[in-house]
């Protein structure tokens, strides 16, 4: 969270978060496809030459003014695949919320895991409480047939409690909600920070 | 910094001021501060609206790999400066003590050494004032965040297209 008081503008950061293919960038082409033009900045892919994401996708919006300050998020991917945690981590600096795109494939139930293991681990390396973190859950690929129910794969991730969203990212199918959720629970999050007595 | 930061008038003032200065004296095309997390924090000079984020996004992305790089390679402070020469524009990031990035935009005829020494004498300058941004962890005694999340529901309505 930055807050520029000359210009009363909070500009605040959501990582979407998730293993490989899990549907984090095809959540965001859906978003920016779906932002009002005036109110969404260009969306920035930095890409491999196998179209797989390599550093991070970027795009901003914008919202009208709220009790006084105009907020501006940043919305970033990850790289899923292992070998860039780095990366991941990088991109982590200074976050406000975090969806966590999961695949609900039964077969990727590993790599969930595994991803979220390493969010916790990067999260705490640079000085953050996950549980602290305003975070969702967009449990992705729900037309595919072999998957895990949404409560198994709550229950394995460990993130009973967390809000959660079905989604079909390539359909768009879902992800607005899950953005919204993420969007009210930073801004809660973030009137608390600028005054804890309203936490 | 996981707090947040709250920068107040009077230093985001005494920043336009060196940000200006080094315009002047370097002939930049235009300047971004960013906090190395790539959040804008103050622009100099003509950028299309939206170009200052996507600009800090991208050199906070290219600033930690240079970190790491210089780390791999047995650096012991990876805080340094590095730049990229175009043909009619050219870029000059410098990391200011791991926590703010100076991104220098400017024409390809301007000389890279003024650049850097106007850019340094401005980074010096700017430390003790980033440093300041540390210490403040609330808002102005002015501001009442009451509405703060009020009329969110509204907002994100009128920010996103139903199908």
């Amino acid at each position: 969270m930055f807050i520029n008081w000359k210009l009363r503008e909070i500009n605040l950061k959501i990582v979407y978060y998730g293993p490989s293919l899990s549907g984090k960038t095809s959540s965001l082409e859906y978003i920016h496809s779906r932002t009002h033009p005036d109110r969404r900045g260009e969306l920035i892919s930095l890409k491999t030459r196998e179209d797989r994401t390599l550093y991070f996708d970027y795009m901003q919006f914008q919202m009208g003014e709220i009790g006084g300050l105009k907020p501006r998020f940043n919305i970033y991917t990850v790289p899923g695949q292992v070998y860039y945690r780095g990366t991941r981590k990088l991109v982590l600096k200074g976050v406000d919320g975090i969806v966590f795109v999961a695949d609900s494939q039964i077969n990727r139930l590993d790599e969930n895991l595994e991803a979220i293991k390493d969010l916790n681990e990067d999260l705490k390396e640079l000085g953050f409480e996950p549980k602290d973190i305003p975070f969702v859950l967009q449990c992705n690929k729900r037309d595919l047939p072999e998957i895990v129910p949404v409560h198994t794969l709550k229950e394995h991730l460990g993130l009973n409690g967390i809000p959660t969203y079905e989604s079909v990212a390539v359909d768009g199918v879902g992800v607005l909600d899950g953005l919204k959720s993420i969007v009210n629970n930073v801004v809660t999050n973030a009137r608390g920070k600028i005054n804890p007595d309203l936490a | 910094m996981n707090q947040g930061l709250h920068v107040p008038e009077e230093l985001l003032n005494q920043i336009e001021y060196i940000l200006t200065h080094l315009a002047e004296k370097a002939h930049t095309d235009s300047i971004v501060l960013a906090d190395i997390s790539g959040q804008v924090i103050s622009i100099n000079g003509i950028m299309d609206e939206g170009t200052p984020d996507v600009v800090a996004a991208l050199a906070a992305g290219d600033v930690a790999a240079m970190a790491e790089l210089s780390k791999r390679i047995g650096e012991s402070d990876p805080h340094g400066s590095f730049f990229h020469e175009g043909e009619s524009k050219s870029i000059y990031l410098h990391n200011i003590a791991g926590s703010f990035i100076l991104i220098v935009i400017y024409r390809a005829e301007t000389p890279i050494g003024l650049v850097r020494l106007f850019a340094k004498r401005a980074v010096e300058q700017l430390i003790p004032i980033t440093e300041e941004f540390e210490k403040i962890v609330g808002p102005p005694s002015s501001y009442t965040p009451d509405g703060f999340s009020k009329g969110i529901t509204q907002e994100l309505n009128d920010t996103f297209l139903e199908d």
